[in-house]
């Protein structure tokens, strides 16, 4: 059986039980019609950066006389080679794309942001920032919530569905893997050994189906679970006419509790070159596109005792791509003066993470205010063109 | 007799049954599982496999050689094709996990297995960078299995001496401000003090401060590891001049003991805290039974902990005591390490060890080699095999460990994965699907499964289906 028509035949044998969403989009997607390019095409790529990325590293603020103090030996260790922004701002020298992106006005860092938590826990952070409600709600996601209300197709690169996209029955996850597909033959039977389990059945046709769209890709991507490698793989499963309308993005290694300017040169340049990937990789499809990273909060302002830094509160997050108005900094600069400190010790957030995120959904994907009090619940959009 | 408890006792407790264990845990399976906690010792591994105080010297040596070469080579580029000089690290960390692998898939008191992947995954260290790459494995080793089924603190303590999390989490070089080493310039770095209250210990949410966060670190400063180049002895070390003078508060009680007792203290009180207990027995009621256990029974879980001072085997007799364990239904997808050892202990490690090798085609070359692959599979395959299904041994890349709610384990990808290892794995080997079935399900088995593995078409695609069935892949 070739493989198209396995999934006909097991999106139709679904039926049987019950139509489920993603199902009914399988059918659906077999005979359709060009929808109009304009407000389909548009897409979005959300990037998480877990473990805490220091912003004050990364979206340097050299105006702010404090900095040397608060950081006499991480500071020193970028100064003298910061891609500037502005007269302000300087980026970290790894960031190279980035920084020409911005000079395109396809970059906009926002700093001093924050979800709203505060308590420094990574695990809590993160959760908080991917459920983007009031309180941590572990099945359910901004994102989620967001493909939801506009029927978007959505893509998680991992191996489980991060809560970012939990709620969305349009959601699937694909990660590369080395080992051999096994025969349809096989999915076919366990299809039928699985008609009395839900869940089973249901990712195995998710499976079936985004192993299909990843088959076309050949070898290369079944690689190892590198950012590069993902965001390569992530741009094709974007593009051409199947390709989704949004993706999830996961990097890890942002916890510098130590050695901190070798682990951030590094970390940086990884995610530099894994965002250079998507663009080059969507093609076209870039001018349409938004890339946001974030992080789940900030690091203290002042460097610790083994060359890092601790778990803070404000930290930054950048927009990119092709459809964004870039080109400026954006957010309120806190100062980093003691009293100006969130507990004395943190870059204190003047804007929260959600207020841009339900702006950009507003401004790219057409949400109105009553859309977005499902997303975010909590929080009013900024008025500041970003798209 | 129905064979429903022998299959929850080996399955829901243990990591699925080995030949003839089903028949043996199902005649009295609440007793079957409590006497694997009498075992002594708990678990055991393979003694040829150094001490970590071995691989810091491995480490060492190979560091000297290394800048030695260097030297060499800078001064007579001739010998830069000179042979390569291997980080042992590597090899230590497949070989450790490995280990650990084997003795799991092997082990006729599973449960204990299983309890030590709990704690070590509770206790989580990754293998990132040369040093933690060889040192991570060994903290499971030496300082939770010993301590297995004994009380938390002991656990607790010794984890929290032990080099692997020391370094892991950067307190071999934290400080006290005011201490002779911190006038030097060295300071505080409260990463572990912050992981210990918040996932070894009470809690996230559980109400601490930012200033308890502090005094903890503070009270651990100069818990550190020792130097080989500076003649230190090995292992563990406490440095004195690295220790914060004072006395400090955490949770409202001042810690005035000097030096290595005040950490010692705090620590014995977090372990035993209520908080602690409770959030110890969410966790293990958690990974054990389902992902929403009853308040009843984390109640009376809390209630033992807090009446044995954390005492692991009691509590866990407690959990296999209670009704809740044995109820029928399926209560969690197994992870991916779950799923790899019961499926290799369902099909019998030596059935299978051939087709694990990797080598199987390769012409052998000499009898040496031949003796060395034939039945032993190879330790990079295994590991290579779990980490392609998602949960590489020591590399959560988180404190946090990996996750245990079941929500992260039942994606897509992850079911594809189980499915192509299976279905390779399955295509080349000769066992009876009806067999491992009655070895593993008895008479558990749903009619649908039953006939499907019976009638498949071959034995590749019966042994496929058996593995995959909703039934191996819950527990």
């Amino acid at each position: 059986m070739k493989r198209r028509d396995f999934i006909k035949s097991l999106a139709a044998s679904l039926v049987l039980f019950q139509p489920t969403s993603f199902a009914s989009e399988l059918l659906s997607s077999n005979n359709k019609i060009p929808q109009n390019s304009l407000s389909t095409d548009k897409k979005i790529i959300w990037v998480v950066l877990r473990g805490a990325m220091d912003s004050l590293h990364t979206v340097v603020p050299t105006f702010d006389k404090n900095l040397p103090l608060l950081r006499p030996k991480l500071f020193s260790s970028i100064k003298d080679n910061l891609l500037m922004l502005d007269n302000r701002y300087g980026l970290h020298p790894s960031l190279q794309s980035m920084h020409q992106w911005y000079k395109n006005k396809e970059l906009m860092p926002i700093v001093a942001v924050s979800s709203g938590y505060k308590k420094r826990s990574h695990f809590d952070g993160q959760d908080f920032l991917e459920s983007g409600l009031k309180a941590i709600n572990f099945d359910s996601g901004w994102l989620g919530r967001a493909v939801d209300i506009k029927a978007k197709s959505a893509l998680a690169l991992a191996n489980s569905m991060p809560i970012s996209l939990r709620s969305s029955k349009l959601a699937k996850t694909w990660y590369p893997s080395r080992l051999k597909d096994a025969d349809d033959d096989i999915y076919n039977s366990l299809l039928k050994m699985y008609q009395n389990d839900k869940v089973l059945q249901q990712r195995l046709t998710e499976g079936v189906s985004v192993q299909e769209m990843a088959g076309s890709m050949g070898n290369s991507t079944k690689r190892k679970g590198k950012f590069i490698e993902l965001s390569k793989a992530c741009a094709k499963l974007m593009s051409g006419k199947n390709g989704v309308d949004c993706a999830m993005l996961e990097l890890g290694g942002w916890d510098t509790h130590n050695n901190q300017a070798s682990r951030l040169k590094r970390q940086l340049s990884e995610l530099d070159h894994g965002l250079t990937a998507l663009k080059t990789g969507l093609h076209d499809q870039w001018q349409n596109t938004v890339v946001i990273v974030a992080t789940e909060f900030g690091r203290t302002a002042k460097e610790n005792g083994t060359g890092g830094t601790d778990h803070g509160t404000a930290s930054a997050m950048f927009l990119a791509g092709g459809a964004i108005k870039g080109g400026k900094v954006l957010g309120n600069w806190p100062g980093l003066k003691n009293q100006q400190l969130f507990e004395q010790r943190d870059l204190m957030p003047t804007t929260n993470t959600f207020s841009w995120l339900a702006s950009l959904l507003a401004q790219h994907w057409s949400f109105n205010d009553e859309q977005l009090s499902v997303v975010f619940p909590q929080v009013k959009k900024q008025k500041i063109i970003l798209v | 007799m129905s064979q429903l408890n022998g299959v929850i006792a080996t399955s829901r407790f243990g990591y699925g049954a080995i030949e003839n264990e089903l028949l043996l845990a199902n005649k009295s399976p609440k007793s079957w599982l409590i006497k694997q906690l009498s075992q002594q010792p708990a678990v055991t591994f393979d003694e040829k496999l150094p001490h970590s105080n071995d691989v810091f010297a491995q480490l060492f040596e190979y560091r000297k050689l290394k800048r030695a070469q260097k030297k060499a080579q800078t001064k007579d580029m001739s010998l830069a094709e000179d042979k390569k000089i291997k980080n042992p690290a590597r090899k230590f960390l497949i070989q450790f996990s490995a280990d650990t692998l084997m003795q799991a898939i092997q082990s006729n008191h599973s449960l204990n297995w299983r309890l030590l992947d709990f704690f070590s995954n509770h206790f989580s260290v990754t293998a990132a960078g040369p040093v933690m790459a060889g040192i991570a494995p060994t903290l499971e080793r030496e300082a939770i299995a010993p301590n297995l089924l004994g009380n938390f603190e002991d656990i607790l303590l010794s984890v929290t001496q032990h080099p692997a999390m020391l370094i892991y989490l950067n307190n071999e070089k934290s400080f006290g401000p005011h201490s002779r080493l911190g006038k030097r310039g060295l300071g505080l770095n409260e990463n572990l003090a912050r992981e210990i209250l918040e996932l070894h210990t009470l809690g996230v949410n559980s109400g601490y401060q930012q200033s308890d966060v502090i005094a903890l670190a503070k009270g651990i400063t100069g818990w550190s590891v020792a130097r080989p180049k500076r003649n230190e002895g090995q292992g563990f070390v406490y440095r004195v001049n690295g220790h914060e003078p004072g006395s400090f508060t955490l949770l409202g009680k001042s810690y005035s003991a000097k030096n290595q007792q005040q950490g010692i203290n705090m620590l014995k009180d977090l372990a035993n805290h209520p908080k602690t207990a409770r959030h110890l027995c969410y966790k293990l009621a958690h990974h054990f039974i389902s992902d929403t256990p009853s308040e009843k029974l984390l109640a009376q879980l809390t209630r033992r902990w807090m009446a044995t001072k954390g005492n692991i085997k009691e509590v866990m007799i407690t959990l296999i005591n209670s009704d809740e364990a044995w109820q029928a239904q399926k209560q969690k997808f197994k992870s991916p390490r779950e799923f790899f050892i019961s499926s290799l202990r369902a099909l019998n490690i030596n059935d299978a060890t051939p087709y694990l090798s990797g080598k199987k085609n390769n012409s052998v070359k000499n009898d040496r080699m031949h003796k060395k692959t034939h039945r032993k599979p190879t330790s990079r395959k295994l590991i290579n095999t779990l980490t392609e299904l998602g949960q590489r041994p020591f590399n959560a890349g988180s404190p946090a460990g990996y996750s245990d709610k079941q929500e992260d384990w039942d994606g897509s990808s992850a079911l594809m994965a189980k499915i192509d290892w299976i279905a390779n794995l399955a295509s080349k080997m000769n066992s009876n699907a009806e067999t491992i079935l009655n070895n593993t399900l008895g008479d558990t088995a749903s009619e649908l499964t039953y006939n499907m593995v019976l009638r498949a078409e071959s034995r590749e695609k019966a042994l496929t289906l058996l593995l995959m069935s909703p039934e191996l892949v819950r527990r």
